[in-house]
């Protein structure tokens, strides 16, 4: 008798801890619903209690003057006491300061001789402004080519950049997107911003401003050029905004395209360690396991990687001052990224970025941060993401029914696999491995990055397509 | 959102049981004193070929006068209109150096501080600075004799900075060491170097140069001098290049002190975690709020840590950004004075910076880092000494046979309680706590780190 109380107390012991487990378990993967989510927060400086918007829409044309390129110049031309790298080091203690020199000079001696065409170049994209909840917006807007409208389903196209992108990302992929082809039925309308805090835009000059309050803002825009529905492609932050785009307002999302589909749940966490050691259950190829796996080596890559992010998102206003005080910091900061981002196999390389992406290219990019003079507002982006309020959304375990594509480029951060995002986009309709590319996609490889993103817009079948 | 929140700590509580039952299964084996290393003591660390390297023995006076063209150039470039963003509103130091708070130091810097730079200079100079080559490095030291040894004891005194640093923090300690008075039994006879890479010491040329090897460089400089036997006392690096020396040389080592004890060591970090969950069998009730459960220490790591992050990963990066960018460089060191001299303080908009400093004090500092453009070669100790190879070593499993002293200043980034620094200093003779106090204690508190120094010299009796 007492031996069988004594066994059922031990089952429902046992039984409770198992319960409570499960318990454990659920609350912390279940989906979350749509939090609630102000779409018109004021973000002008006041108080913006009498604020009416200026919806407006007004032409935008980078004209610097000339004694800025002048005084840049004389700032590339200090003598500068870089210090030698240790011997035997390239690339792997940071950006290596005899390349640094030789961009210094290039910037100085070639690149900003010729500053007039570079400006011609970056406004031969029609640019615009206007105001959003008390913001300045700048973006591109290229609709699509005439003889495309004619034969083509055209959609409007959102595109966002990240850091430290900005809309120079998109010079190549941009006309792809709206010439008349033969890939693709489709063209689009596109609109490229500069982020908030980024670029020509405004910032926000109060704190808050997180990746929430970017996507409602470019939705926003979006809404207030006329379009209600739209597709988003993004990488890095775009990637993330355009995200919660679709989280958030998926009434207005035709389709979410990704170059960066990252997911940081528990649950997709779990996932991934359950994968690491069943990969080709998880994965449609074993062509596919190393861009996810092994998972030490990949946070191991991410923590060497990833100094910037942390120093970025608890001091922004500290490196960012650094940065803002010299070009060369700039260029160093900037430049570190690109270069690693060009790959494992030309990461130590002194010809990677002018093989990867193009000087000019690259130097377009730096001029419009230093120009801007943004490194600090975007550096605060990263704050603000990583703080209490924004992680109390968790959106990436809210569930968004918009149809999702995924481009995974060979060398870029790891992404996450079909059967992690799946939790969150159970709409996914795309979904592909490149075993070239990295970071910059746009940038890189601009027409596979376009085929990629009309695939993934004709699966959608919008117009009845078949397979 | 609460209920994520307790569930969270329950999981981490059943996680941290888990690992305590597996790391008592090891407990014997993590316990035991560690192997002691074996390091060249004649590593090179200079440009070119060892073969090629004939060291000079001689210890040179060394001047430590400025160029001229140095402080033209950053008179010029502290002139230039700033581009410093606005802070955001309501904010103190939460998102960094204020940039309101930032234009004042530099307009103070510029229009006061080098308008006076001979006086400055002059007063960098009131100790005795040289020179001597050790393992292919010019290390440069101060070495401050008693004033007066009738009637007093004198004990060598290798006193350590950190970063970001200098030998300027020691400034208004050295007299109090030198000085004979009624408090104390005992003088000293002080060598304080800057760290290899800092101030006027040369930086590496090659890979490799972490605590441990820095430590067997202060060694040899402190044999070079005629030192055989002496007393460490250091913080920040300073006091992890001294628990390195006095773990791997304890013939020369007679007393460490340190502001900054700690214990990176399996056992010290296990102990870590122990503490967390039974902090009352840990901790006296008294100090107990000086210490955080591993989970606090984890949050504030994450808080401040990002410059140890870059540093460790990419200082030639962060370095280049900081060299001959005066601006730059001010925020990012004088950002580590305000926060680790009081966390609070990252509330203010000034950042409380003159609360415990002049910026004086501030830009003597930061003047040194810039006129010996040593900020890169300073990262570079971060990603020498975070590495695999490095803490493979787990010098700080090595027993510290010298006896040893903590001084526990509460605004200090993190403290290590007793138990958990039992396994690398048995022979922990003096511990003590004060409510007041940050990180740069020597700067900040001097006469106090001065009392607290010779109250732990006194119970080691050595002499």
């Amino acid at each position: 008798m007492k031996c069988l109380l004594v066994f059922g107390l031990i089952v429902a012991v046992f039984g409770a801890f198992v319960g409570y487990g499960y318990l454990l378990f659920t609350d912390f993967t279940r989906p979350l619903p749509k939090p609630e989510f102000n779409d018109n927060t004021y973000w002008g400086t006041g108080d913006g209690d009498n604020y009416i918007a200026d919806e407006e829409i007004y032409e935008f044309k980078l004209q610097v003057p000339s004694e800025d390129i002048e005084d840049l110049r004389k700032q590339l031309n200090r003598t500068l006491r870089l210090t030698e790298p240790l011997d035997g080091i390239a690339f792997e203690y940071g950006f290596n300061t005899y390349a640094l020199q030789q961009f210094a000079d290039y910037w100085r001696d070639k690149y900003l001789t010729v500053w007039d065409e570079r400006e011609e170049y970056l406004n031969s994209l029609k640019q615009f402004t206007t105001e959003i909840q008390g913001l300045n917006i700048h973006f591109i807007h290229e609709h699509a080519k005439e003889e495309a409208k004619a034969r083509k389903h055209v959609y409007p196209l959102l595109l966002l950049h990240g850091w430290p992108g900005s809309v120079r990302e998109f010079y190549d992929f941009i006309p792809m997107l709206g010439k008349d082809q033969n890939v693709s039925d489709y063209a689009f309308d596109v609109v490229a911003p500069s982020l908030v805090g980024f670029g020509f835009s405004d910032a926000a000059t109060r704190p808050g401003f997180n990746a929430a309050e970017m996507a409602t803002v470019m939705r926003n825009l979006m809404l207030r050029l006329g379009y209600k529905e739209f597709f988003v492609q993004g990488g890095d932050w775009g990637s993330i905004i355009g995200s919660n785009l679709a989280t958030l307002y998926p009434e207005n999302v035709l389709g979410y395209h990704s170059n960066m589909c990252v997911l940081h749940t528990p649950l997709a966490f779990l996932k991934g360690i359950y994968a690491s050691y069943f990969p080709e259950k998880v994965l449609p190829s074993r062509f596919f396991i190393d861009h996810h796996f092994p998972l030490w080596e990949k946070y191991e890559g991410l923590l060497k990687e990833s100094g910037y992010f942390h120093i970025q998102a608890t001091k922004p206003d500290t490196i960012g001052a650094a940065l803002t005080s010299s070009p060369v910091a700039l260029a160093t900061y900037i430049l570190e990224k690109f270069q690693t981002c060009a790959g494992p196999g030309l990461a130590q390389d002194f010809g990677a970025i002018t093989t990867v992406y193009g000087l000019e290219a690259v130097l377009d990019n730096l001029m419009i941060y230093y120009l801007s003079n943004s490194a600090t507002t975007a550096a605060r982006f990263y704050a603000e993401n990583v703080s209490k309020e924004y992680r109390a959304l968790q959106l990436d375990r809210v569930q968004s029914p918009v149809p999702m594509g995924c481009a995974r480029f060979r060398n870029d951060l790891p992404a996450a696999f079909d059967w992690q995002l799946r939790d969150k986009f159970p709409n996914l309709k795309h979904s592909m491995y490149f075993q070239q590319g990295g970071h910059f996609a746009a940038m890189e490889m601009p027409s596979m990055l376009y085929n990629d993103f009309t695939t993934f817009v004709r699966k959608l079948a919008l117009h009845g397509e078949t397979f | 959102m609460a209920g994520v929140g307790s569930t969270l700590v329950r999981i981490s509580v059943a996680g941290i049981a888990i690992l305590f039952f597996v790391g008592y299964k090891n407990y014997r084996d993590l316990s035991a004193p560690g192997k002691r290393p074996d390091l060249d003591t004649e590593a090179y660390w200079g440009p070119g070929d060892k073969a090629l390297y004939k060291e000079n023995k001689a210890i040179l006076p060394f001047d430590i006068s400025v160029d001229p063209a140095i402080i033209t150039d950053l008179k010029g470039q502290l002139s230039r209109p700033l581009k410093l963003q606005e802070p955001l509103e309501g904010v103190g130091f939460q998102y960094g150096f204020n940039s309101k708070e930032l234009r004042n130091v530099v307009k103070y810097w510029r229009d006061t501080y080098l308008n006076k730079w001979s006086e400055r200079e002059e007063y960098l100079k009131k100790f005795e600075h040289f020179q001597t080559e050790i393992q292919g490095l010019k290390m440069h030291f101060i070495h401050a004799k008693p004033t007066k040894t009738t009637g007093k004891k004198v004990l060598p005194l290798l006193l350590m900075h950190g970063w970001p640093g200098t030998v300027r923090e020691f400034y208004d300690f050295i007299p109090l060491l030198t000085t004979p008075n009624d408090k104390s039994d005992y003088v000293f006879e002080v060598i304080a170097p800057s760290l290899p890479g800092y101030g006027w010491s040369q930086g590496s040329s090659k890979t490799g140069l972490g605590v441990a090897q820095v430590s067997v460089i202060m060694r040899n400089l402190m044999l070079r001098l005629g030192f055989q036997k002496y007393v460490i006392q250091g913080g920040d690096w300073g006091s992890l290049i001294g628990s390195n020396l006095a773990s791997l040389f304890p013939e020369n080592v007679l007393a460490y002190h340190s502001n900054m004890c700690s214990n990176n060591s399996p056992m010290g970090s296990i102990q870590l975690i122990l503490a967390s969950i039974f902090p009352s069998y840990f901790l006296d009730s008294q100090h107990a709020h000086f210490y955080k459960g591993a989970g606090d220490l984890f949050a504030h790591i994450l808080e401040e840590m990002g410059y140890a992050h870059i540093q460790a990963t990419k200082p030639d990066t962060v370095g280049s950004a900081l060299v001959d960018n005066p601006v730059g460089l001010a925020a990012y060191i004088i950002e580590k004075f305000s926060t680790w001299t009081n966390p609070a303080f990252r509330n203010l908009e000034d950042g409380g910076l003159t609360k415990r400093f002049t910026y004086d004090q501030l830009l003597d500092n930061i003047m040194i880092y810039y006129v010996t453009n040593s900020i890169t070669t300073s990262m570079r100790l971060y990603s020498e000494s975070m590495n695999k190879s490095q803490l493979g070593l787990n010098v700080d499993s090595v027993p510290i046979q010298a006896k040893a002293g903590c001084a526990h200043f509460l605004h200090e980034l993190a403290h290590t309680s007793d138990k958990q620094l039992a396994n690398k200093f048995p022979n922990l003779i003096h511990t003590t706590h004060y409510t007041d106090g940050g990180h740069f204690p020597a700067f900040e508190l001097p006469e106090t780190l001065y009392a607290d120094f010779t109250a732990f010299i006194k119970k080691a009796a050595l002499v």
